[in-house]
């Protein structure tokens, strides 16, 4: 039987060690970091001022959450210089920052300290009504405080074949959504065509859409079938709008250059992104080997310098998750060595147009790497400065994944500026 | 430590009529210095600052100043050389929620089809009034010595 032993950061840098070191990087950034690397608790007395009526409440995600259960707890947080926080409950043991009611208002509450005052994300009109045939339409597009998520399919074929990459819980999270919710794993089109009409009936609420789901292997050619998923529900979408394209994203596999023009040509969609997840062909190999045997490293990578020339510079990226390139037994040993071979990687897109950026690792416990810890917040601020360093250096914008349009990328959030 | 407007404050801030102008320092230090006629202060006395452009100097400027404490100036100008100055520190900004959303609908009403990229919450901390002739009162009533001497010099109409 394993005992849990509270992580407890004294050999890190503490968050005000931090936010000395770099006084070039908001307090607010680094705040945002850490609470996404360490997780949140809500205490009872913060829990007895949410209002199911007007808080947004946890909603069906991709990804399940660091305590693996599904409450009925708040949605997220939101920091006021409008930063969102995307953060998990988290077990005690494992020492989170706390959410309590202080002088009438949440605050993240750190050693009996006030870090800063928090604000809970609005609940959206459209969380009350269900869809025509009869599903809630909170489980066909989640919201967040600027943002759709339309998350298509919640399968990934990488997991049939047990090559699913190792920090991912994707389709363990699927069953317990499906089996605790009646979550549907695959989206209709006309139920997500009806949702939107609903969601853009609130004025001022939402600024893009992002379009996601797991991997699909199938086809006349590799993802031929995920290609026609998209373009299907991209379509059903695009009625509710008057003109062709509008603000939205693509978080996909990495398609070829024939699927990357049937997309842009027939559907509304405006970004591309493709997650290489982790940056080098050997941790990439280890992590991700479903992603590796389909396509391999460096033709992921061409896949999306070619993308640039379809949907334009600016318009294309790659997400990481940042931290599992420290991952035992295989990651990097060092955090300088991982952070210097990230970089480096990143550079090499970034030079031809593709823009990379990071969310911070949560090990969960679906995932193949759940006992694991992540890095120091140290090593998250410094893969921030340096993603949005390359950026500024490569004059290259991220409007489509920013902290408005997104919120889940502390680096994008230091790119707000550019 | 937020100071106060008086009630004569406000309702000359909150006239549609009244010359509205907001200071900001940019990366390098230097002013950005514009008209802004949606500015105006809220029920609790802090002031409101709707930024329709997301990409604005006067936006950007904003942002720095919540990330690390910088203060901005908002100069107030109305008829009758009625004319204060406050400055302030940006300490939340609205980008959903309840009070956003109200005031997207307001300002497309006001101004057809724009957009808010939010809105700006920014905590008074001195309150100046920029009256010239108040301002004059005042310095004398300090500096006795700042003034030319010809000003105080006897002239034909004392001989």
């Amino acid at each position: 039987m394993s005992v849990a032993v509270k992580r407890t950061f004294e050999q890190e840098l503490s968050l005000n060690d931090v936010a000395a070191k770099y006084p070039d990087v908001p307090r607010l950034v680094i705040i945002k970091t850490d609470v996404q690397r360490r997780g949140i608790h809500y205490t009872e007395s913060a829990l007895s001022i949410v209002d199911p009526t007007v808080h947004q409440m946890r909603s069906p995600y991709l990804f399940g959450s660091r305590d693996g259960e599904i409450k009925d707890l708040p949605e997220s947080l939101l920091l006021r210089d409008g930063t969102t926080i995307l953060v998990d409950p988290t077990p005690l043991e494992l020492n989170p920052y706390l959410v309590d009611l202080v002088d009438g208002k949440l605050a993240l509450v750190d050693n009996d300290e006030v870090v800063e005052f928090v604000k809970l994300w609005p609940k959206p009109q459209y969380y009350d009504i269900k869809t025509s045939s009869g599903i809630p339409m909170s489980h066909i597009a989640s919201a967040r405080p600027q943002r759709l998520n339309i998350f298509q399919s919640s399968y990934c074929h990488f997991w049939a074949e047990h090559k699913e990459c190792r920090f991912c819980d994707i389709v363990n999270h699927t069953k317990q959504q499906k089996n605790e919710l009646g979550v549907p794993v695959r989206l209709k089109p006309y139920d997500v065509s009806e949702t939107i009409r609903e969601a853009l009936k609130e004025k001022g609420r939402f600024t893009s859409i992002c379009l996601t789901a797991g991997s699909v292997l199938k086809g006349a050619e590799l993802f031929d079938n995920e290609v026609d998923f998209y373009i299907e529900t991209l379509q059903a979408i695009g009625e509710n709008f008057t003109t062709k394209k509008f603000p939205s994203e693509l978080i996909s596999s990495a398609f070829n250059e024939k699927q990357l023009a049937r997309l842009y040509e027939q559907t509304g969609i405006t970004s591309y992104t493709s997650d290489l997840e982790v940056l080098g062909e050997e941790k990439f190999n280890w992590i991700c080997p479903g992603k590796a045997e389909s396509v391999g490293y460096k033709e992921w990578k061409q896949r999306l310098v070619r993308a640039v020339d379809i949907f334009g510079r600016g318009n294309v990226g790659t997400g990481l998750v940042g931290g599992v390139e420290l991952a035992k037994p295989y990651g990097f040993e060092s955090e300088d060595d991982a952070l210097r071979s990230t970089l480096d990687e990143a550079e090499s897109l970034a030079e031809k147009g593709v823009t990379t950026f990071f969310i911070v690792w949560v090990p969960r416990p679906g995932s193949d790497f759940r006992d694991q810890q992540n890095p120091s917040l140290d090593y998250f601020i410094r893969l921030s400065t340096g993603l949005h360093q390359l950026r500024v250096k490569y004059g290259l914008s991220i409007d489509y994944n920013d902290y408005r349009r997104c919120g889940n990328h502390p680096d994008t959030d230091l790119s707000r500026l550019l | 430590m937020a100071a106060q407007l008086t009630q004569e404050q406000i309702a000359l801030f909150n006239d549609p009529e009244t010359h509205k102008v907001l200071a900001t320092l940019d990366e390098s230090g230097a002013p950005h210095v514009v008209f802004k006629q949606s500015l105006y202060v809220s029920e609790e006395g802090n002031i409101h600052y709707l930024e329709l452009l997301e990409s604005s100097r006067s936006n950007h400027n904003l942002v720095r100043a919540i990330w690390f404490d910088r203060k901005v100036s908002i100069v107030v100008k109305g008829g009758d050389r009625q004319s204060f100055q406050v400055k302030g520190q940006p300490v939340e900004v609205h980008i959903s929620g309840t009070l956003f959303q109200k005031h997207y609908v307001e300002i497309q009403e006001r101004l057809g089809d724009v957009d808010l990229a939010g809105v700006w919450v920014i905590e008074p901390q001195e309150v100046i009034n920029e009256n010239f002739w108040i301002r004059k009162a005042d310095e004398e009533a300090k500096h006795p010595l700042f003034r030319h001497l010809d000003r105080i010099a006897k002239t034909e109409k004392h001989q």
